[in-house]
């Protein structure tokens, strides 16, 4: 029931979606704190059209395969069936949110989607809850939740230099110059971290452990391809700087080697994917690199056509699994024969990969060479590389499934809700290979964004010895080549994948994740072993930073010692109390009396607020005080009567406590040496109270000109409560 | 505890709720917000705690298990309040009646949604302080019922 009712939104968001770029699209622009210069500008353009798409598309289609996976896989891992309340409420979201990225025209807007993909992708990734998936699903938001952090410095810099987040204007207004190239490159980071670009890759295979739907979802046309819309999105601004294009070009060749290479050593089926996805978002990764119109339209192409065939070969690999129970390329062969079906389907999607003619796949390459060609040779023959790799790891994954000798047995046929959904994009990658038109209409309205002004997005069989076709002949024997060699291929990748673990990034990741657990642990231990030390970690670095404002701002005439008058008796006379009640606190050996004369001293000062004009600050002091000491009357009240073990006084704690003493009276005294100004914003706001209806300047500036603060600060107020209600009494409110 | 205090302290929560309330109603002409009208609230319930002990607490005033529910509800009434004037194209925390617009008084009580806001507030700091002291209570006394 849930899972259709998630499938059903996805269907129904899909037609939406489709409507609306028939309709040729549309935009919303709200504001949402205008003067942070924060607006929220939604636009249905060809490129949100395209990833809105997907994203709705592929998700309608994987929905109705998790319908037919997830009850399977609760069972399989002995969990209870509304344990799918874990999962689809997170799969909307994350469709949504991608939705929404793909419609996002403001930077800050596009970084807050982008988290929300990471947020619903952490929850998801970790659906098993065990410590392999718990590990993966952290690995994935740290990567690309701390690169995205760059994304909004990107944001803020570009604010900075030419006061817009909005990406349209910033088209306009931004010149080529160190900040274009420094946010250009941030962006770009972000980008390629969550595309799962090498050195930033390895989140992506260790996130196999999360559920095949999820895989198939996130990691073939959702998650990874956030990446590469925010580069289709920001692209404007990326070709102002040739050293960001230049480092794309190269992030992404290395990305589509590394990414091949791995996926030829693999033996686990969703590794093997995992792998390919890096590879072929490198290929984006370099078209982006490339720049210029004929780039830009195979990108998008390319995204496309990816998309449909990756989620179905995902799909396959779990279908396989529940048929068969393995998941070892090694222990699975021969099922063509059995699974007839389901060979076929996913044949059409390898190909697709592969870029087999009479498939979608055959265009998104022919355009990739085309785009290689206008670059220059040297990227012309990597380009071919490339597409020999892919051809040579996606044949031997489909190969190795359904040709040769039959080792796992299945166990009966494929079920519908498991094989319907490879076969409608089998399908799609199919009526792609012959009627082009609407997919490349699809890319084109995409590339126009990326690539502002004319282009045309035209791929068709050219039956000639052009360069494209020459490339598209050499890729496929180059692959075939690699895949029949295995003789000469097993040690090499095996020995590259082995390097790999040794000294590659995920190890650099694990080590300073340790590094950082150390060092929290270390300062965790130092501050709260008792409670002396826990005070001392506030007391000492205060008084520190003030000495050092000391040192370095000039004293002369910031230290004044007014007049005393009679008016000023009872101030006097309450501050002599409370130095009094101070003394007795800090002095007294008893238990009750030091937390008596505690309260003292708050009333003493609170008296004092009232008499220097802050009546609401001495009501609130007031309250806190009467709330504090019946705390500890009532706990003192439960303790028992024998005298606990009293600590000896130290020298230290007399030095720290003098110096934190020392500090605070100077920094004060240089607070209220200084004349109290004029004009600021504390006379607008008494000035502007009675317009606002109020009396209280206090309360007005509380609940009107800074509502908003006060909303936040309740907020958490509301968030602690939760939070102590979760640690007492695993969340039960009573 | 003192006798006095036993049969005082359970008192005093009706005329803390009085005071609560006249917080509000004159916070916003003189001194006094939802903040501080939560605290007195909280305040009564405490000393109610702290002198019944808080079995006998909580069973003679069953109403207090609503505090969750009395602090999410002000939390969605500051929301709203805040937040409602988007819908209508003006930026957030808009009050009306607008400045130099008549304001509708009852008594001293002025009827704009900056006073709304600040019940908001008192509902949430009363619900949640009540909430954390049954909860701290809890830890000490052991789950009860």
């Amino acid at each position: 029931m849930l899972a259709w009712s998630a499938v059903a939104s996805a269907a129904a968001a899909f037609v939406a979606c489709l409507a609306g770029w028939l309709a040729g699209g549309g935009s919303v622009e709200l504001a949402w704190a205008p003067t942070l210069g924060l607006r929220i500008d939604l636009a249905f353009d060809g490129l949100a059209a395209l990833y809105s798409l997907l994203a709705t598309g592929i998700g309608a289609l994987v929905f109705a395969y998790g319908a037919g996976y997830l009850p399977w896989h609760l069972e399989h891992v002995g969990r209870p069936a509304h344990d799918a309340w874990r999962f689809w409420p997170w799969m909307v979201v994350f469709m949504g949110s991608m939705v929404g990225l793909a419609c996002a025209r403001d930077l800050v807007l596009l970084f807050v989607f982008f988290d929300l993909t990471a947020v619903a992708s952490y929850f998801l990734i970790g659906f098993d809850r065990d410590r392999d998936a718990r590990g993966a699903a952290l690995m994935a938001l740290l990567v690309t939740g701390v690169s995205a952090v760059a994304l909004l410095i990107a944001a803020v810099l570009l604010y900075d230099a030419y006061g817009t987040f909005s990406l349209p204007e910033l088209f306009e207004r931004a010149g080529t110059g160190t900040t274009t190239t420094v946010a250009g490159v941030l962006i770009a980071v972000a980008a390629l971290a969550k595309s799962a670009q090498v050195p930033l890759h390895f989140w992506l295979p260790r996130a196999m452990a999360a559920p095949t739907p999820v895989s198939a979802y996130l990691h073939s046309a959702a998650m990874v391809a956030a990446g590469v819309l925010v580069l289709g999105r920001v692209h404007p601004l990326l070709v102002k700087s040739d050293l960001v294009l230049d480092g794309l070009l190269v992030v992404g060749l290395v990305s589509i080697a590394v990414g091949g290479v791995l996926a030829l050593a693999q033996d686990e089926l969703k590794q093997i994917l995992a792998h390919s996805t890096i590879s072929q978002y490198g290929y984006v990764v370099t078209l982006y690199g490339i720049g210029g119109a004929t780039a830009a339209g195979a990108a998008t192409l390319y995204v496309l056509a990816h998309a449909i065939a990756k989620s179905a070969l995902f799909m396959t690999a779990g279908a396989v699994t529940v048929t068969t129970g393995e998941s070892q390329l090694s222990r699975l062969g021969g099922l063509g024969r059995r699974l007839p079906a389901l060979a076929v389907a996913s044949g059409v999607a390898a190909a697709t990969l592969a870029a087999l003619p009479l498939t979608l796949g055959f265009f998104k390459d022919e355009l990739f060479f085309q785009a290689a060609g206008e670059h220059g040779r040297l990227v012309q023959l990597l380009a071919v590389g490339a597409a020999a790799l892919t051809v040579a790891y996606i044949g031997r994954f489909w190969l190795g499934l359904f040709t040769g000798p039959l080792r796992a047995r299945p166990s009966g046929g494929v079920s519908p809700l498991l094989l319907g959904p490879i076969a409608v994009l089998g399908a799609l990658a199919l009526i792609g290979g012959f009627v082009v038109e609407p997919f490349a209409r699809l890319a084109e309205d995409a590339a126009e964004v990326t690539h502002v002004g004319g282009l045309d997005v035209a791929p068709a069989y050219h039956l000639d010895a052009g360069t494209e076709n020459a490339m598209a002949l050499a890729a496929w024997g180059l692959g075939a080549l690699v895949l029949l060699a295995s003789r000469f291929r097993e040690p090499l990748v095996r020995a590259f994948a082995r390097a790999g673990e040794r000294v590659g990034p995920r190890r650099w990741y694990a080590l300073s994740l340790l590094g950082l657990n150390r060092l929290s642990d270390w300062a965790h231990d130092t501050e709260v072993r008792d409670l002396r030390n826990s005070i001392a970690a506030v007391l000492v670095p205060a008084a520190a930073l003030i000495a050092l404002a000391f040192v370095v701002t000039p004293t002369r005439g910031s230290y004044a010692a007014g007049s005393l008058g009679a008016d000023d008796l009872p101030i006097v006379v309450l501050l002599a109390l409370g130095v009094a009640a101070a003394v007795t606190a800090a002095r007294d050996r008893g238990r009750l009396r030091p937390v008596l004369a505690l309260s003292v001293l708050g009333f003493a000062l609170a008296g004092v607020y009232a008499m220097a004009g802050a009546p609401d600050v001495a009501l609130v002091a007031v309250l806190v005080e009467t709330v504090l000491t019946l705390v500890f009357v009532g706990v003192f009240a439960r303790l028992p009567s024998a005298s606990v073990r009293r600590p000896r006084l130290r020298a230290r704690n007399a030095i720290i406590g003098a110096a934190a003493g020392a500090s605070v009276f100077a920094g004060l005294w240089g607070a209220l040496s200084r004349r109290t100004p004029a004009e600021g914003v504390a006379a607008e706001h008494i000035e502007r109270a009675p317009g606002a209806h109020g009396g209280d300047v206090v309360t007005v500036i509380l609940a009107d000109f800074r509502g908003l603060d006060t909303m936040v600060e309740i907020t958490v107020l509301a968030v602690a409560v939760v939070g102590i209600a979760s640690l007492l009494s695993r969340g039960r409110p009573w | 505890m003192s006798l006095i205090l036993e049969v005082v302290a359970p008192r005093l929560l009706g005329p803390a709720v009085m005071v609560a309330a006249a917080i509000i109603v004159k916070g916003y002409a003189d001194v006094g917000d939802g903040f501080s009208a939560g605290v007195v609230v909280a305040l009564a319930v405490a000393l109610r705690y702290v002198t019944l002990g808080a079995e006998r607490a909580e069973s003679g005033l069953p109403v207090l298990r609503h505090a969750p529910a009395l602090a999410a509800a002000g939390l969605l009434l500051a929301l709203a309040i805040g937040f409602f004037p988007v819908a209508f194209g003006d930026p957030p925390f808009t009050h009306f009646p607008r400045p130099g617009e008549h304001v509708v008084e009852i008594g001293a009580l002025e009827l704009t949604t900056a006073v709304a806001f600040d019940v908001g507030v008192f509902l949430l700091v009363a619900g949640s302080l009540v909430e954390v002291i049954h909860q701290l209570t809890r830890l000490v006394e052991g789950p009860r019922r």
